[in-house]
């Protein structure tokens, strides 16, 4: 795909570097796309990617300490290292975190550097199977197209997912790739053990592939070139802030986030629906870094709120959203997860509630689930709740803070929404009431 | 080698057997669900805590020797533990 000329214009936040759109034109449907300083996912062209075995692989992801997209930061030397060859390998772009879109904007504007990143693992782990997982038709178009192009239809298959937020977690995928319900397993049982078709799998996000194809075609010391000692490289993030909407930026390892999100925002969303509200200075876009300061940077959604907006209640407009998500199967997250969106909603209306006991349940989900969504939830909810412990105080003492929900936080379309008539809780459309 | 107790939180149905049976480690949530005591289980425990997982109806919950596995602890779960605010 080539460049499109677009005149400059400025990016979220004081980004250290001139900031342009990238390929912006070509792209209607998508979020704004930004490259700060040296593009290389969004570059307009990418180089060839030479075959590479696991051992080069493994040596050079471990150099450039690269770290898994999709969420839990997993190093990929480590997952390549623990499956053997002729592991099938399964590339997961279904985004299912609504806050996120950074994995299709790699799809769209990058569908070479997935599908080479995809062909590089299966040449490196001599795997017959590849499967591309993508929940959106253009995405999944992008990637067949290169699949073709490359001649590949015999090994890879692009497959159209529709499983929300939990179906998108990998055994949940995995699960629903084998033809049972996309939910996760009761036991931790990893891809790398068991996965598709109860075979050992190489299982990652869209966007590690993406950056193992980028280490195999430059080598690990150019690839090192940009981003920091720990981790080198540029990331994708999805940034939502007041004034300038929603937008996918490019930025190396190491830049501050307040070049993302400006210096003037109230807390600062990390990781998304499953992240951390912060109001630690001084971050930077360094995955170890961050998580050394108790932040996970998650699938690399970064949001600010307006301050015209009640914090509480776009809380718990979110808080519902994630209820109404959970795939119905382990209690603590069934009815923890209800009853906190419920606590919550309350409040925005103004009635009078427990907070010592919500704040009791906040405390009783986590870590009591077959995946990781009771703990992410609770994590939004408990961190965003210290975070604007002030305004929480109003909602519980007086009248509110006075602010509208704005619905700031973006959720998917309610018609979309899975679970709509089962799930325990429909909060969201009680908070807009 | 120590044991600890885990539970099929996809099994589980909250019936609460293992609490009345095992009191001393396994206590019930305002939904019914069992809270684990976070300690590992001494030799003295075990007796009611094999009890316990026989009488799970669901069959959902299991006694595990306290391994590490590495890979089940990825990185960026650094704040697997929320407290409330």
């Amino acid at each position: 795909m080539s460049a499109v000329t677009v005149p400059p214009t400025t990016g979220p936040g004081h980004l250290d570097h001139p900031v342009r759109p990238a390929q912006q034109a070509a792209l209607p449907a998508l979020p704004p796309i930004y490259v700060a300083g040296t593009a290389r996912l969004l570059a307009a062209e990418h180089p060839t990617v030479p075959a590479r075995d696991r051992a080069w692989l493994i040596a050079a992801a471990r150099s450039v300490g690269l770290l898994g997209r999709g969420g839990a930061a997993f190093p990929v030397a480590a997952k390549l290292a623990a499956v053997g060859a002729g592991a099938s390998v399964l590339v997961n772009g279904s985004e299912g975190e609504p806050a996120s879109w950074k994995d299709r904007v790699l799809m769209r504007c990058a569908p070479g550097l997935v599908v080479d990143g995809a062909l590089l693992v299966a040449g490196a782990l001599h795997s017959r199977r590849i499967t591309l997982a993508v929940s959106d038709a253009p995405s999944a178009a992008a990637l067949q197209a290169v699949v073709q192009q490359r001649a590949a239809g015999d090994r890879v298959r692009v497959v159209l997912t529709d499983n929300g937020f939990v179906g998108g977690e990998v055994r949940a995928l995995v699960n629903g790739l084998d033809g049972h319900p996309a939910v996760p397993g009761g036991r931790r049982v990893l891809p790398s053990d068991r996965g598709l078709g109860g075979r050992p799998t190489f299982a990652s996000n869209v966007e590690t592939f993406a950056q193992l194809a980028l280490l195999a075609a430059l080598g690990p010391e150019e690839f090192a070139r940009i981003g920091t000692a720990v981790e080198a490289g540029t990331t994708l993030v999805t940034v939502h802030s007041p004034g300038h909407g929603t937008s996918v930026v490019e930025v190396a390892h190491g830049a501050p986030l307040t070049g993302l999100t400006g210096t003037d925002t109230g807390p600062v969303l990390v990781g998304g629906y499953h992240g951390t509200w912060t109001t630690a200075a001084d971050l930077r876009v360094e995955r170890p870094m961050l998580r050394a300061a108790g932040v996970a940077w998650g699938a690399g959604v970064v949001a600010t709120l307006p301050a015209t907006t009640c914090p509480v209640g776009e809380i718990a407009r979110v808080a519902g959203w994630l209820a109404a998500e959970s795939s119905g199967q382990c209690g603590p997250c069934v009815f923890g997860l209800a009853g906190i969106a419920r606590d919550l909603i309350a409040l925005v209306r103004g009635q009078r509630v427990d907070v010592t006991a919500l704040r009791r349940r906040l405390g009783l989900v986590a870590g009591r689930g077959a995946c990781s969504h009771p703990d992410g939830a609770v994590r939004f909810v408990a961190t965003g709740l210290q975070a604007y412990a002030e305004d929480l105080a109003r909602h519980e003492h007086g009248s509110g803070c006075g602010r509208p929900v704005l619905g700031a936080l973006p959720l998917p379309p309610a018609t979309d929404r899975r679970h709509r008539d089962t799930a325990p809780g429909r909060a969201d459309d009680e908070v807009r009431r | 080698m120590s044991r600890q107790l885990r539970i099929d939180w996809t099994r589980c149905d909250g019936h609460g057997l293992c609490a009345l049976l095992f009191p001393e480690r396994i206590e019930l949530d305002e939904w019914g669900f069992p809270i684990l005591d976070p300690q590992g289980l001494t030799e003295a425990d075990l007796p009611a805590a094999r009890l316990a997982v026989r009488s799970c109806p669901r069959l959902a919950l299991r006694l595990e020797r306290t391994v590490e596995r590495p890979h089940e602890r990825p990185h960026g779960r650094a704040n697997d533990r929320v407290s409330a605010p």
